[in-house]
């Protein structure tokens, strides 16, 4: 098991009153899955997936991902679990605008002391398709070039857990498909673990489970009626 | 951390306009400092370098006496040894032109040999004996010029007349003070005595200059003179520890210069801290993302600071160049009244500390708004709702502390002495505290405020409260310059006034040394007939004497070494020569503090002491003064302590005597008068003619020597005070700049509701304006409390208060922050609004 979760509880204050985000919430991703997490927007998930990577600390109950405590993590620490345990994908990219494509791929192999990394971070651009676009800034790149950028980074230093936020969110249904055969083929291909989330069908039903959460609570779960070989 | 500096170095693009500000603030400051400390080193260098010429050998003895008895014999051995020895007698005199002019002059009479040291720069070029040989002088410029003469014409000096056989360019001597009370006048030693000018009571001063041989060190050689000879009043001194007066002025004057050039470094440390904190808050989701991918707040932290101290330090070497660039520009300004040639020199050290003040002040003052690195979320990437602004709390004040110590440290470090830094620290912190509280009045007063009928001045004033504290930087940094600024031109304005001669109405216009007693109504006559029948002088008695013994105690060396010990101006009370006077009733103006004034019944003689000088030697009612009268012994009791103004511009003694006690001694007298302006020349020309032995002192040019010496200085006081403003403008801009975004966005949107644009410049008019005046108010206010504190502490001056100055201060620092404002947003309101409103 590489993702534990149990009886998260997360309010935050809102408009003078307490909100609760998330209700006690308990959850388990096998190492190798893919896991979809479903729902309506403001059911929480984002927020679900923050915390499982330590952006944020719950109200109660406890993570652990990979052996180690998240929500007990200290800021260096969790650094740390950061660089090496999870890569990240979000809706809005978040590439930073000042960095080129390639030197945001960079960034995580800089932070982790890494030697060459501008050249292994052409690879991993070429490994999104995008050999050719590495000296482009964000502003240069379509919004799918941008999610694959995002890709190629989160995928630098090869972590065992990838968290995908919305990855298509943003992305025309082609686009986004391309996005998603190659979310599945590090999962397949590389035994990445996948923990996405989203509120399309389309991509949620390529997951081995399906999680759904509504209102904070988690609402069912269904597994993938066939595997397919 | 390895990946600190290469973040850094990729994060740094697309903040150039933070980097440009940062980079001003930083260069202005150190450029001020490198200006000003290249200037004190060349000043250093150049008196320790003519040190032996400015002395005029490597041994002086100066008195007011001939130098005969045990100094004699002394010099004489010294001979002996192979010393090289050489008399120079100096006294202020009356040169007369042929045409009846008269000038007061510095006279010099030196035997052969002089100069021993240095050049004496002539034109002729020839040999000095040869142009003052058979009745020859050698004048300054000024001299001719004042006198309407030409080489070759004759000019009386007391009894004797001369012919000028050329003009003295340079002389390496003169030095000994910045205000002369006359143009220099050079004539052979033996001609001296021809003038009549030599007499018992008269103010000549005696020097003897000594080269030594290699084998004989300065310092050594001048113990065993001092030990030889007892009189205290022959000042015995070694080039490397003479002109002191003159290097403490310089070193005072230096350390002046560099507290307003810290100043303006300090003012750059505001607008570094302004510059970062914005930059964090606008770099706050970029952080977020990076943290979100694995950087801890320490690589963060180094990545920023990394960036920060780059920029700092190259803009400290660009300030520095700047600073020695600017070097010539202070020593052409100064050059006016400092006695010697300097050479604008750079040394690396002088470089090297301004950089690394520099770099210093940058680390101090972006540590603080650096440390909210470490507050920003990543979950700000999760949530865009929640206020991007990093939540204030954790910067613990164990980390504000060490860098207030910085800086207080780097201050104390500028000003070279802990009373000083302190006193510039206790002023920093005041004006900080001050302005500040002031800005966040007017955010207040702006909250509190009922709605101002007219739009633009309702969205001007509104925009004062904008958040992120941008109110508050432009109205400290601004202020703390107009403070200077002010505060200069108001201790200049008082320090003139108390030397303009026209506002003294009570003050004479001439002194009139040495009347004889039977010249006194020839002098009245002669005064009311080229002055006016309404002119009548004011004649007081002056017996010249000597501190003989205090209490019954006899001054010699020892006493007084043992008394005061190297302090000059205490040894001063015991070894000048002293005026005496006698006197049935007070002088008018005096303030009897202790004892009683003497009645007119006859007594034992007895004296009225100036109260400091009575704290110097330590005397009090009841004591006993002895004085030397040409010899003869005249003790006298204290009756009476007297405080004296001696600003007055009048005749001021320090001791005074009862009637009858000083009958039998040679008596002078000295007579003040006021004439009209344009009879001054007229009795200068009638008194010198009349009577060649008596000195006439026209106050009024003396007054004006003194007044342009306290010009340059003022000048160069605001040319470091200028450096001040212009790191506030450079602040205010970058103020401006960083809200350039959301002024632009309400300018938009205004003008999307129907404003037009002339609405909206006016709005911000009304906001600058505001800013303006904020800090106008507030520097000037500070700058009379600074003014009041420097007149009344330390320069013991009255004071004025200026309204112009004042006036002149809220004005300008209005129009300043309008057009500061204007340039740094003036193309926002060009911009389209649709294309602005897209991006948001």
């Amino acid at each position: 098991m590489l993702v534990s979760i149990r009886n998260l509880t997360l309010r935050l204050p809102s408009g003078g009153r307490m909100l609760t985000v998330l209700d006690d919430v308990s959850l388990d991703v096998l190492a190798g899955e893919a896991l979809a997490v479903a729902g309506p927007s403001g059911s929480g998930k984002s927020t679900l997936l923050g915390l499982v990577a330590g952006l944020d600390t719950p109200t109660s109950g406890t993570i652990v991902v990979a052996g180690a405590e998240v929500t007990r993590l200290g800021e260096t620490a969790l650094a740390r679990f950061r660089r090496e345990t999870l890569g990240y994908v979000f809706q809005s990219y978040h590439l930073i605008p000042t960095l080129t494509a390639a030197e945001n791929v960079a960034v995580p192999l800089d932070l982790a002391g890494v030697s060459g990394a501008p050249a292994r971070a052409r690879e991993l651009l070429a490994g999104v398709g995008l050999a050719d676009r590495g000296h482009h800034y964000p502003a240069q790149l379509s919004g799918g070039e941008q999610q694959r950028v995002a890709l190629a980074r989160a995928m630098a230093l090869d972590p065992p857990l990838l968290l995908a936020d919305e990855p298509t969110g943003n992305l025309d249904s082609a686009t986004g498909g391309a996005i998603v055969e190659l979310l599945f083929a590090l999962n397949r291909d590389h035994g990445t673990t996948l923990l996405l989330v989203t509120h399309d069908d389309l991509l949620a039903e390529r997951a081995d489970r399906v999680v759904s959460l509504r209102d904070g609570r988690v609402a069912g779960e269904r597994r993938r009626a066939t595997l397919v070989p | 951390m390895t990946a600190a500096p290469r973040l850094a170095w990729r994060q740094a693009r697309g903040a150039w306009r933070h980097f440009v500000l940062l980079a001003a603030c930083v260069a202005l400051g150190v450029a001020a400092l490198v200006a000003v400390g290249s200037f004190a080193t060349t000043l250093d260098r150049t008196l320790a370098r003519e040190a032996k010429a400015l002395t005029g050998g490597d041994l002086e003895l100066r008195a007011a006496r001939p130098l005969d008895g045990d100094s004699a014999a002394a010099l004489a051995d010294l001979r002996a040894r192979g010393a090289v020895i050489v008399g120079v007698r100096e006294l202020v005199a009356m040169a007369r032109g042929a045409d009846g002019r008269a000038l007061l002059v510095e006279a010099k009479a030196p035997d052969a040999g002089y100069p021993l040291y240095g050049r004496l720069q002539l034109a002729p070029a020839e040999p000095l004996p040869a142009l003052l040989a058979n009745d020859g002088a050698v004048v300054q410029r000024e001299t001719l010029e004042r006198l309407g003469l030409r080489p070759g014409d004759r000019l009386a000096l007391g009894r004797a007349t001369f012919t000028v056989r050329g003009i003295v360019e340079r002389e390496p001597d003169r030095a000994a003070s910045l205000v002369t009370l006359g143009p220099r006048v050079f004539i052979a030693g033996d001609a001296l005595e021809r003038t009549g000018l030599v007499q018992i009571g008269s103010r000549v001063r005696y020097r003897v200059l000594v080269r030594l041989p290699e084998r004989l060190a300065a310092r050594d050689t001048r113990e065993a003179l001092a030990r030889r000879i007892a009189d205290p009043g022959i000042r015995v001194a070694s080039y490397d520890e003479a002109q002191p007066g003159l290097r403490r002025f310089f070193s005072q004057l230096a350390t002046y210069l560099g507290l307003v050039g810290l100043a303006s470094l300090l003012v750059g440390g505001i607008g570094v801290a302004s510059s970062v904190a914005t930059f964090v808050r606008r770099q706050a989701p970029t952080i977020a993302i990076l943290k979100a991918l694995g950087a801890d707040s320490r690589t963060l932290l180094a990545t920023f600071l990394w960036q920060t101290l780059t920029v700092g330090a190259v803009a400290s070497v660009v300030g520095a160049g700047l600073g020695a660039a600017l070097q010539p520009v202070l020593i052409r300004l100064l050059a006016g009244f400092v006695p010697f040639a300097l050479e604008a020199r750079v040394e690396p050290l002088t470089l090297a500390r301004g950089v690394l003040m520099g770099v210093l002040t940058t680390l101090l003052c972006a540590m603080w708004p650096l440390l909210a690195v470490r507050d920003v979320r990543p979950s700000l990437i999760l949530r865009r709702d929640v206020d991007a602004v990093p939540a204030r709390g954790r910067r613990p004040w164990a980390a504000a502390l060490p860098i207030a110590m910085g800086l207080a440290a780097l201050a104390l470090w500028q000003a070279g002495s802990l009373k000083l830094g302190g006193i510039f620290l206790g002023a920093a912190l005041a004006a900080l505290v001050t302005l500040w509280a002031l800005a966040r009045g007017l955010v207040g007063a702006a909250r509190r405020l009922p709605r101002a009928p007219w739009p633009a001045w309702r969205h001007g004033i509104g925009s004062l409260r904008r958040p992120g504290g941008q109110s508050a930087r432009v109205v400290v940094a601004l202020g703390a310059g107009v403070m200077l600024l002010v505060a200069v031109a108001l201790l200049h304005e008082a320090l003139d006034a108390q030397i303009d001669h026209e506002r003294h109405r009570e003050a004479p216009s001439f002194f009139f040394v040495d009347v004889q007693p039977d010249q006194r109504e020839a002098f009245a006559r002669v005064l009311a007939q080229a002055a006016g029948d309404d002119v009548t002088p004011t004649l007081t008695p002056i017996v010249r004497a000597r501190l003989a013994a205090v209490n019954g105690v006899r001054v010699t060396r020892d006493l007084v070494r043992r008394r005061v010990g190297e302090d000059r101006e205490g040894a001063f009370y015991y070894t000048r020569e002293y005026a005496l006077t006698w006197s049935a009733a007070p002088p008018p103006g005096n303030v009897l503090t202790r004892g009683r004034w003497w009645g007119p019944e006859p007594g034992p003689p007895r004296i009225s002491v100036e109260e400091a000088m009575a704290k110097q030697l330590g005397v009090d009612v009841g004591g006993h003064l002895t004085f030397d009268v040409q010899g003869v012994p005249v003790e006298a009791e204290v009756a009476s302590l007297r405080k004296v103004d001696w600003q007055s511009l009048g005749t001021n003694f320090f001791v005074v005597f009862s009637p009858g006690a000083l009958d039998g001694a040679p008596v002078t007298f000295v007579a003040t008068a006021r004439t009209t302006a344009a009879a001054e020349g007229a009795v200068q020309s009638a008194v010198a003619a009349a009577f060649p032995n008596v000195t006439a002192i026209p106050v009024r040019d003396v007054l004006e020597r003194v007044g342009a010496v306290l010009g340059d200085i003022a000048v160069a006081i605001r040319v470091m005070a200028l450096f001040t403003v212009a790191t506030g403008v450079v602040v205010m801009a970058g103020a401006l700049t960083a809200t350039r975004y959301q002024r632009l966005y309400e300018s938009v949107v205004l003008r999307t509701l129907g404003a037009t644009r002339g609405v909206v410049a006016r709005a911000f008019a009304v906001e600058y304006a505001c800013l303006g005046a904020a800090a106008g108010v507030g520097g000037t206010a500070l700058a009379c409390l600074l003014a009041w504190i420097v007149l009344r502490f330390v320069l013991d001056t009255p004071w004025h208060l200026e309204p112009w100055a004042l006036l002149a201060g809220v004005v300008a620092s209005v129009g300043l922050a309008i057009a500061v404002g204007f340039l740094a947003t003036w193309r926002l309101l060009g911009e389209k609004p649709l294309p602005v409103l897209r991006r948001e």
